[in-house]
């Protein structure tokens, strides 16, 4: 039997939520990847233990369902210029080597599956297309000016 | 014998009607399906397809103008054919739900809206007039790309809208009535849900 949390309970909980976790987290790009974390691939429901102690399983997975439409929302009318910007403020938080970042991003294709279920086919592929435009504009860049690699991103030298 | 050839002139009358029955188009006149595909193609023209942010992200020109001043040719023709892709799926996809829509009006609005001869006449007048300007929406954006076609954009869109207004008219008794306010909390900064 599915229980359906009170509407009040769910308001309590997406306002904890903002307040508590979302607020540390500016970029709605990021925001789109942490609450599609959230969620379980098999059952598309999300888990937040903390919340769901606060609240209840069910109110924490409502709330987390709203914060990730918002998210969508936010970076599906965000342009294409900001788009670039959090995608290289992603890619930096991520501390991983940019070359193997964007080819990662563009051979897996991983925002593919950050929309929030139900999300108008439509508008995801509108999202999809401008990251996609974003990541050739990054590769770009990164070929026009190389950054050194760090020491975490070298290969360890090899001990005989 | 002859009660027998009457009982079975009968019962074969009988299995011809439960034939024709059962071979009845599942889409018939006042049928819920028709019902819930209106609607559905409604919520997604108002919600998905027409908001006026929506359409002016896809149609306005500072993406182009950010990508020409800021990235290669390359990149350029690739943000191109990407748009442009977005482009044609949204003209596609206004017709298709503009014919669902005009399926409703044209087989099962009268069983459910009370409309004048004049009333059903000028709809359907709209709904092909609406159908062709996608066409030719679809033509012009094919051939001109994204950035091509602003004018035909506002004029679809706006007609698109409109129709969309009368249909929500007539589908207005699937909407549920308005109860008395929920108490809202969400003054103390929080969100309306």
């Amino acid at each position: 039997m599915t229980f359906r949390p009170k509407h009040m309970d769910v308001q309590a909980a997406s306002r904890d939520l903002r307040l508590r976790t979302l607020s540390q987290i500016p970029r709605p790009l990021d925001q789109l990847i942490y609450l599609a974390s959230l969620r379980d691939y098999n059952t598309g429901l999300y888990h937040h233990d903390g919340l769901a102690s606060r609240f209840s399983e069910e109110a924490a997975c409502e709330a987390l369902a709203d914060c990730h439409r918002e998210a969508f929302r936010q970076l599906l009318s965000t342009s294409l210029e900001e788009i670039v910007n959090e995608l290289q403020g992603y890619m930096q938080t991520t501390s991983s080597n940019p070359v193997e970042f964007l080819a990662a991003w563009k051979g897996l294709k991983p925002y593919r599956v950050a929309v929030p279920a139900e999300t108008d086919p439509l508008a995801a592929e509108f999202l999809f297309s401008n990251l996609k435009v974003a990541l050739a504009i990054l590769e770009n860049r990164l070929r026009a000016s190389p950054v050194p690699a760090p020491a975490a991103w070298r290969q360890p030298p090899l001990v005989q | 014998m002859i009660p027998l050839i009457f009982f079975l002139a009968i019962a074969t009358g009988f299995l011809v009607l439960l034939f024709a029955l059962s071979r009845r188009n599942p889409s018939a006149e006042g049928s819920a399906q028709a019902l819930l595909e209106a609607r559905n193609a409604l919520q997604k023209l108002t919600l998905g397809l027409l908001p006026p942010d929506f359409v002016d992200h896809v149609f306005a020109k500072q993406d182009l103008e950010y990508v020409t001043t800021n990235t290669s040719k390359e990149i350029r023709q690739l943000f191109l054919d990407e748009r442009k892709k977005i482009a044609l799926a949204w003209a596609t996809e206004i017709r298709r739900q503009i014919i669902l829509l005009q399926h409703f009006h044209l087989g099962h609005s009268r069983h459910f809206a009370r409309l004048s001869f004049s009333t059903e006449i000028g709809l359907a007048l709209d709904f092909s007039v609406l159908r062709l300007e996608c066409r030719a929406l679809y033509l012009l954006l094919s051939l001109r790309g994204p950035y091509g076609a602003s004018y035909v954009v506002g004029q679809t869109a706006a007609a698109a809208a409109r129709l969309c207004a009368i249909s929500r008219k007539y589908l207005a008794f699937l909407t549920p009535a308005e109860g008395p306010p929920l108490p809202d909390d969400s003054a103390q900064g929080g969100v309306t849900i």
